[in-house]
């Protein structure tokens, strides 16, 4: 007995080393660098010398703390926006009779598939002061002089922010309200409580929990989102955060780039952002504390909206045509055009594939579609499987070590893709260690570190749920570790699995930040592409390549969809 | 104090309409503890939450103190918030982000009365169900049993006129459970507040109301007091629901005196129960623990012969099952004082005021 146990001690520790060290190969490697690269004079890590330069240039100047109100004024604006439909459509679709709730439901999630540079392109072309397809029509229609609307503005920004954070805000809130108890409510109800006192004494306290991690999960999206503020902002030069670290990376005066400044803001940054994501964990971890025994599942009543029904479900169909149709709309007719026209019917005479066939025949774009396909599969089956095993390891295992794997793989929900795209450039530009610089495989682990957060998140619940008699069975049925994986976990685990990985493969298609920075030689995505044509001035290319795009991500999404409520499914049985 | 009259509950479906609740109707006095027992999908409890405005019955009439709550016709339809009511949640429904006194004193707040006053009143509650001790502990440190009292307490302390329960008791273990039933009888007939009690497990039926409304498929089927139903059923499917059951079908022969001659699988017989139902009669009930072994056949009819078939000892009892001369089947049950054995033949006897007519025809009333 005592010689089984000493044999197997090493081997109790070599899952977590193992685990441990390639997570902190993704994720502590490039923050430290980013660190020692703040100190040093040329910004890069390796280069000679020490100094304060940076961070006394960077937090000296006044311009600095105008980009940090910026920031938060628009992360703020956006996390209200989101928060607020969110709550309205999660209670609509959750908890009343709305009519054609799976319609509404697509409506609220489908906007995903729109990768939110294309969203903000999108918007550009209807509410921009010059050209504004929205702008145009009101402006014929009340004979108005000036355009009522500028996009090019912070309120514009957080307008745009708001309609790409709603999906996720919706699918956060509504399993809160879908898995409280409603007897709960009724129980206030026939103490006599007013529907108001209801609301506010039942209702509100109990949802806290999900407001506040919802609301830390937006405020953080808000602060390190690239794709709109960079597409809207910065060409005004209304700066955020992650414009202005692509800003000083690819775009800073005399073209030379200025690592150590962005490092100096990067610290910053990350540290808001951690401080953040511990909020984030801690309402999180506090949402559990409020499950009660709660007996059959009576059927949910649904709240009766009388004549409200069809004015809400209005509001929702009103959510999807700002959020898809108009956006997704006017870059469809733009890509139908020889060059950026107003709608008419005019113009109808001109309506020509030519974007199309040029998207198909252009070797740059099969190069770069070619390189967002393998870039996606790649990344998602390592996110997934990594995942995975994360999570069998915190959630089910006695493995030593086990919260450190946690907390490093939950760290990279904190970190910009702008900032792991720095900080890959400054490792791999510095170490000899892998020669990946240029090419696709150093976005696959940028992404990889990106989106092992929402993956083991993901995981873990599926993890905690199995049941450990489960396992135990297994056991002593006389599997080993192999045989209970293949056989138990993976089987039970799949659809959780599945879903993790079409979510990833449908973020790669859609991130732009860190393939942008890391983009060099032939490794271009489509969204990098994309934003070449946009910022190049060839906007009826880069429509046609957008078009595309959200085809593709239409299925991503809706194979998505499908996995999760599988899931779902299988989960209730088991 | 209740009274529900013609009630329907309908839901629309893809290609029918469903009835949950079809033609309902009893009264409840002042008092009293009323119960609606039935299998799941009886209806019960959506008569339950019907009545508690938590449902919106489809037709009827519901009346609290003569007062119309909801009527079908007029359109009268009192929200939840304004009936004088009180419920128990088969889950509890403990809010849990509050302490025991914040729960109990939820009501009373909606009432608009000043905390000084609620207070004592929470505290009178609570010492009901002996939790006094706990009015400051947070919600979610309450064992089932204990979430279940608070839940009680937070019902009665708004003196509501009626008093409506979810299967309270359901989510307790056995012997919590057995304890609970006691101590609920217990507290009823304390408050004197009038009681509708919905529950599938008919030993909680039988041992805690005055009344009880037996269902099925969304039909009152047979209503009475505890004792009635047992001893004297008129349907056989109460006789089977409650109490286990000898259920033999029959032919009516023709009268004899006050009861009625019947021929049945075990024999023919006297059942001197329920003499009114010759005309319709389809069974004859016999209770296990009714029928008697006997050594010859001494009494004056209604004696069976039969073989063990197999028998079960439970200590106090034995089950035997009995094969009849006829062909029927019989379960017996027996004190322990003699064991027979497999195989043994046996003389049995049953009291004609222990044979009970049933008819599937007669339905409900009162």
């Amino acid at each position: 007995m005592s010689a089984t146990r000493a044999a197997a001690s090493p081997g109790r520790w070599l899952p977590s080393i193992a685990l441990g060290g390639i997570l902190a190969y993704l994720v502590v490697v490039p923050l430290v660098i980013l660190l020692i690269s703040s100190f040093t004079p040329s910004g890069l890590p390796l280069d000679p010398g020490w100094t304060l330069g940076n961070y006394v240039k960077t937090y000296a100047d006044p311009a600095f703390y105008g980009l940090v109100w910026t920031t938060a004024r628009f992360a703020l604006g956006a996390m209200a926006g989101a928060l607020t439909i969110g709550v309205l459509m999660a209670w609509l679709v959750e908890r009343t009779d709305l009519p054609a709730r799976g319609l509404v439901r697509v409506m609220v999630i489908l906007p995903m598939a729109t990768p939110p540079v294309l969203l903000a392109i999108g918007w550009v072309m209807l509410l921009s002061p010059r050209t504004g397809f929205f702008n145009d029509m009101l402006k014929a229609a009340f004979g108005l002089t000036a355009a009522p609307f500028n996009i090019f503005s912070l309120g514009g920004m957080i307008f745009v922010e708001t309609l790409s954070l709603v999906p996720s805000s919706f699918l956060m809130l509504s399993p809160a309200f879908r898995n409280m108890d409603p007897n709960l409510e009724e129980a206030a109800l026939t103490s006599g409580a007013s529907v108001a006192m209801m609301i506010r004494r039942i209702l509100l306290p109990l949802l806290l929990p999900a407001l506040l991690a919802a609301g830390a999960f937006l405020l953080m999206v808000g602060f390190l989102v690239f794709d709109i503020p960079g597409t809207i902002g910065m060409p005004v030069g209304i700066f955020v955060l992650a414009s202005r670290i692509v800003y000083l990376a690819n775009d800073a005066a005399g073209g030379i780039s200025q690592y150590g400044l962005i490092s100096a803001i990067a610290i910053f940054f990350l540290f808001v952002l951690l401080l953040l994501a511990y909020g984030y964990q801690r309402a999180t971890g506090q949402s559990g504390r409020f499950v009660t025994v709660t007996g059959k599942n009576y059927r949910v009543r649904p709240f009766r909206l009388g004549r409200w029904r069809w004015p809400a479900f209005g509001l929702v169909a009103l959510y999807f045509f700002l959020a898809t149709l108009a956006p997704v709309g006017i870059l469809v007719w733009t890509s139908l055009m020889p060059y950026q026209a107003p709608v008419s019917i005019e113009m109808l005479s001109k309506l020509t594939l030519t974007n199309h066939e040029a998207f198909f025949a252009n070797r740059r774009v099969l190069q770069a579609t070619q390189n967002s396909i393998v870039i996606a599969l790649v990344a998602a089956t390592v996110v997934a499987l990594l995942s995975g095993l994360v999570s069998w390891l915190v959630v089910r295992s006695r493995a030593p070590g086990r919260r450190i794997i946690d907390a490093l793989a939950f760290l990279p929900i904190a970190i910009p893709g702008t900032m792991i795209g720095v900080a890959l450039i400054y490792v791999y530009l510095t170490i000899n260690f892998l020669d990946v610089y240029g090419t696709i495989w150093i976005i696959v682990i940028a992404y990889v570190t990106n989106y092992i957060s929402f993956g083991s998140r993901a995981t873990h619940g599926v993890m905690a749920q199995l049941h450990q008699d489960l396992e135990d069975a297994a056991r002593t049925s006389g599997a080993g570790w192999l045989r209970l994986m293949r056989r138990i976990i993976v089987p039970l685990a799949l659809p959780a699995i599945v879903a993790v990985w079409i979510w990833v493969v449908a973020h790669c298609m859609r991130e732009l930040a860190s393939a942008l920075l890391l983009q060099g030689g032939d490794n271009r995505t489509l969204p990098v592409l994309l934003w070449n044509y946009w910022s190049g001035g060839e906007p009826n290319k880069a429509a046609a390549v957008g078009v595309w795009l959200v085809v593709a991500m239409l299925l991503v999404v809706s194979l998505w969809q499908i996995a999760v409520q599988r899931g779902r499914l299988s989960g209730m049985k088991g | 104090m209740l009274e529900v009259s013609g009630l329907f509950v309908e839901y629309p479906l893809a290609d029918r309409t469903y009835r949950a609740v079809d033609d309902v109707s009893f009264k409840v006095e002042a008092g009293e503890f009323f119960t609606l027992l039935g299998p799941s999908g009886c209806g019960k409890t959506t008569t339950l939450r019907s009545i508690a405005g938590l449902e919106t019955p489809t037709g009827g009439s519901i009346r609290i103190a003569g007062k119309p709550i909801f009527t079908a016709g007029d359109g009268i339809l009192v929200p939840t918030q304004k009936r004088d009511i009180s419920m128990v949640f088969q889950s509890y429904a403990i809010w849990p982000h509050m302490t025991v006194f914040e729960n109990v004193v939820f009501p009373l707040d909606a009432m608009g009365i000043r905390r000084g006053a609620a207070r004592a009143k929470v505290e009178e509650a609570l010492r009901l169900v002996g939790l006094l001790d706990y009015i400051d502990r947070p919600a979610t440190q309450l064992s089932g049993g204990q979430q279940q009292r608070v839940a009680v307490a937070r019902a009665v302390v708004k003196q509501a006129k009626v008093l409506l329960l979810d299967e309270p008791l359901s989510n307790l273990d056995a012997k919590l459970r057995e304890q609970m039933r006691l101590e609920l009888r217990e507290l009823q007939r304390h408050v004197g507040t009038t009681s509708i009690y919905v529950t599938h497990d008919q030993e909680e039926a039988l041992a805690l109301s005055d009344r009880i409304a037996v269902m099925s498929a969304g039909k009152i089927v047979e209503t009475g007091s505890p004792v009635d139903l047992y001893l004297r059923p008129r349907h056989p499917f109460t006789a089977r629901f409650i109490g286990q059951a000898n259920l033999l079908a029959c032919t009516v022969l023709g009268r004899a005196g006050a009861g009625v001659r019947v021929r049945t699988a075990a024999g023919d017989m006297v059942a001197g129960v329920h003499a009114d139902l010759a005309d319709t009669a389809t069974h004859v009930l016999i209770r296990p623990e009714c029928i008697q072994f006997v050594d010859d056949a001494a009494p004056s009819g209604n004696v069976f012969e039969g073989t063990i078939h197999a028998s079960v000892f439970s200590g106090k009892t034995v089950e035997y099952e009995i094969g009849t001369a006829q062909g029927g089947r019989l379960i017996v049950q027996a004190p322990p004082t003699v064991l027979r054995a497999h195989g043994d033949r046996a003389l049995m006897h049953v009291a004609p005021e222990r044979c009970v007519l049933l008819s599937e025809a007669n339905s409900a009333q009162i």
